[in-house]
């Protein structure tokens, strides 16, 4: 189950760098999505799947699509001036991104248990639980996302509706 | 089911599993394409016509024009299946599996019947368990994904039409599915839960008690929304006869035509599904405690056509909206009247009821 997950995620993501038609790697992304997705639910966290796959794959990536279709562009356009510098930092931040994913993932308190023996196995979440945590633990940063979401919504309507 | 289970040599669980998948998706299936004919009985029946009654079983058997349903699989089946030349091949014929799959797989959160014990083990009428964590996020999450067979059917097919059936029906499925999370969340709320199984059994048998009765706007908003996203009429952007030739599957002929158009009252069965289950009470039967297993299944199947015959009801009643006076009701009047919802619930529960 794992590895047809993980085979999904990866061949997704690869399908998505190499096709040069965006709207068929807009749906290789969908396709990596959804083995995150499935990864998620091996994990013991179908909330986190659920929101996934309503987040990502559901509102997100069709808006993308949509936005595509929109602008009718369907072939990748090449770069006026090829700066290299680029390609080293995206390589630089992405290593530095996969080192803390790594790193977040080796510290985390499943993991350390499912090392020792006899300890109790990690229980599934749940919605209550994500919701509980959300406004008790992280309420300072829930309410700063919300504000800078509505900032943008209104920066976005402010932009595209000059005379309201 | 143990002695059947152990004449296939598979553990109960196992045997039971395959048994509620068979049995969902063969009735999801069959009450699909059965509507089909409802839908040209019904029209017919709205606009005082006599609607398809010829087709018969060997020239003879007519069972009031149900024979027409085999007369239309066997036809789209032999059609020439037509794919013009400038299509996206693999997306062609990926699309209208995109639409069917996500609008069979929405069904299988639902509870259909009540829990019966037997053999010492609780069996649940559901394909998935109650208490497998994802509970009413599964249909919504599947009911996302419905935008996608629309979307690559319309874009694949390289047709201007199509592409503009695609995106107008994309943008309102994504804009409706917000009034419709906000009025899914306000059940989740008073419920307490967001299991379906608990959502139903939290309505108890009481009609009045039921959450259309206390949430009245709420499923008003969800009725309206699923309209849109099962892409029906009054909501009916992707199509459009009048305006875009057919929408989204003008390209579509054959057997792949056919899929789209099952998606769609298969879709529109999980769609009066999640109505039931919802807003009215699911399996419960009223003025019925303790309902046995049967009359549950039958009161979930009574309510669940019904529900499937309004939708064919008001499409021939309604005529189509336009396209900005369906965006402004999204936004305008659905989206405010679920948030008024979500408020008016939360300060009756902070205030004890």
């Amino acid at each position: 189950m794992f590895l047809a997950f993980a085979l999904i995620t990866l061949l997704g993501a690869l399908g998505m760098l190499l096709q040069k038609n965006i709207i068929v790697a807009g749906l290789f992304m969908v396709a990596s999505f959804f083995g995150v997705a499935g990864l998620f639910v091996l994990l013991g966290n179908p909330v986190a799947a659920a929101l996934q796959i309503i987040v990502y794959t559901g509102a997100i990536l069709v808006l993308v699509l949509f936005v595509i279709m929109m602008l009718n562009s369907h072939e990748e356009e090449p770069a006026e001036t090829s700066r290299p510098i680029q390609r080293w930092v995206s390589v630089v931040l992405s290593l530095a991104l996969a080192a803390g994913a790594v790193k977040l993932v080796l510290a985390s308190k499943g993991l350390q248990q499912l090392a020792e023996k006899g300890a109790p196995v990690p229980q599934g979440v749940t919605l209550q639980g994500v919701g509980a945590v959300l406004f008790a633990n992280h309420l300072l940063g829930f309410e700063v996302a919300g504000l800078m979401l509505l900032a943008a919504m209104v920066g976005a309507v402010a932009l595209t509706k000059r005379n309201l | 089911m143990d002695t059947l289970a152990s004449l296939l040599h598979t553990s109960p669980a196992l045997a039971w599993m395959v048994v509620k998948i068979v049995i969902v998706f063969s009735a999801v299936m069959l009450l699909a394409s059965v509507w089909t004919w409802v839908e040209r009985r019904g029209s017919a029946m709205i606009q005082d016509r006599i609607g398809p009654n010829r087709a018969a079983l060997f020239g003879r058997i007519r069972i009031i024009g149900l024979a027409q349903l085999l007369a239309d699989g066997i036809k789209f089946f032999f059609k020439e299946d037509l794919e013009p030349t400038d299509v996206n091949k693999g997306l062609f014929w990926l699309a209208p599996f995109l639409a069917f799959v996500p609008a069979m797989m929405g069904f299988a959160v639902i509870p259909f019947g009540r829990d019966f014990v037997s053999g010492g083990a609780t069996y649940h009428l559901s394909v998935l368990d109650p208490g497998n964590g994802m509970g009413m996020l599964y249909p919504m999450a599947i009911g996302g994904l419905a935008v996608y067979g629309v979307l690559v059917a319309a874009w694949s097919s390289n047709n201007k039409w199509s592409i503009l059936g695609g995106m107008r029906a994309s943008a309102a499925m994504v804009s409706y599915e917000i009034g419709m999370s906000l009025a899914v969340v306000s059940i989740f709320m008073t419920t307490g839960g967001y299991d379906p199984a608990e959502i139903i059994s939290a309505q108890g048998s009481l009609p009045w008690h039921w959450n259309v009765v206390p949430q009245f706007l709420g499923f008003i908003v969800f009725f309206t929304c699923m309209f849109a996203e099962t892409n029906r009429l009054p909501f009916d952007f992707a199509e459009g006869e009048s305006e875009i030739v057919a929408g989204f599957n003008t390209e579509y002929g054959s057997m792949k035509f056919s899929l789209l158009a099952l998606a769609e009252y298969a879709h529109l069965m999980t769609a009066s599904a999640l109505v039931v289950t919802l807003f009215f009470g699911g399996w419960q039967v009223p003025f019925v405690a303790h309902p046995s297993v049967g009359l549950s299944i039958l009161s979930f199947v009574v309510k669940l056509l019904f529900f499937a015959w309004v939708f064919v009801w008001i499409r021939w009643t309604l005529p189509r909206f336009r396209y900005d006076q369906m965006m402004r009701l999204g936004w305008k009047a659905m989206l405010p009247m679920s948030m008024v919802n979500l408020v008016v619930h939360a300060w009756l529960m902070s205030h004890g009821r």
